[in-house]
């Protein structure tokens, strides 16, 4: 019981899930213009921002062996994130080797 | 050398201030704005309660973001509110029953669907369930207002005023929420 008084989670991260839940909001309401693979790689590419704002970038790599995207394609997985490239979530990052993201805020 | 239980109680102090402070806001936005529509709109609803209730809300995001930890935060707010709408009457048997429900409920609600199988607090595997915690917060609006209108001995009419109020504030908070997100998104382009 002692345990579940504990913070687990630290203060970026609890802003980003209440973002990822809204973002679920937004999408069942049709407001949202994210697939649903598109929107979990977005999540795993926030938490692994949240868990590491120091550095921003996400490797492929990590996001690929995020727990989310367990049961995507290669394939699909690279699908999804050229789309959400184009759709300004995710941007490549320049000053580094490739197969870095940051994740951006899309220009509407 | 910063002790981490110094550090913790620290974060739990902030948590607590941030948590309490959104308690309040959201009572306020309740009963200085929406209450007098409420009234404008509903002249013949005798019930003192209001059927947006915003706080409500609060409690279910806080306990769903925090856990038990909620309890904790939640409290000097709900207290707060509770001082000023009864001043030392806040203190009578009936409203520290209604205080306690009132933070209690929420983590507990969660706790018990976790131990029936159902875990919905924020996870790195799973993405959230928005119409989960719709339905989570509609259970603990019956469990609410059940528990603090027998508290109170209130009549029928005010059972389901608190739970109309409870289910509605919470889907609009978090529907202000989601567009004040998208607002912001939208100014940060």
């Amino acid at each position: 019981m002692i345990r579940d008084f504990e913070n687990r989670m630290p203060e970026i991260s609890k802003l980003t899930e209440l973002r990822k839940l809204l973002l679920n909001m937004e999408q069942s309401m049709g407001l949202q213009d994210l697939s649903t693979v598109e929107r979990d790689i977005y999540y795993a590419a926030s938490d692994h921002r949240a868990d590491n704002h120091v550095t921003g970038a996400v490797k492929t790599t990590v996001l690929q062996d995020h727990a989310l995207l367990a049961n995507v394609s290669r394939p699909t997985f690279f699908r999804a994130l050229k789309s959400l490239q184009s759709k300004g979530y995710l941007e490549q990052c320049k000053n580094s080797v490739r197969g870095y993201y940051i994740v951006k805020i899309p220009a509407r | 050398m910063v002790q981490p239980k110094t550090v913790a109680l620290l974060n739990l102090s902030k948590e607590a201030a941030i948590v309490s402070l959104a308690y309040i806001g959201a009572f306020f936005a309740t009963f200085e704005i929406l209450m007098p529509a409420q009234n404008l709109l509903f002249p013949d609803f005798a019930s003192r309660a209001s059927l947006l209730f915003l706080p409500h809300g609060v409690r279910v995001l806080a306990a769903w973001l925090l856990g038990w930890r909620s309890v904790l935060t939640l409290l000097p707010g709900v207290v707060l509110v509770f001082v000023y709408v009864a001043g030392w009457g806040a203190f009578a048997p009936s409203r520290l029953a209604a205080i306690a429900v009132a933070v209690l409920v929420p983590a507990a609600c969660f706790t018990l669907l976790r131990l029936l199988g159902r875990d919905l607090r924020p996870a790195a595997d799973r993405a959230p369930c928005w119409l989960c915690l719709i339905g989570v917060g509609l259970v603990i609006s019956i469990l609410t207002s059940v528990l603090t209108n027998y508290a109170f001995g209130s009549a029928p009419k005010d059972y389901i005023a608190y739970l109309i109020g409870d289910f509605f504030g919470l889907f609009f908070l978090m529907l202000i929420l989601m567009f004040v997100f998208r607002f912001l998104r939208h100014a940060r382009s």
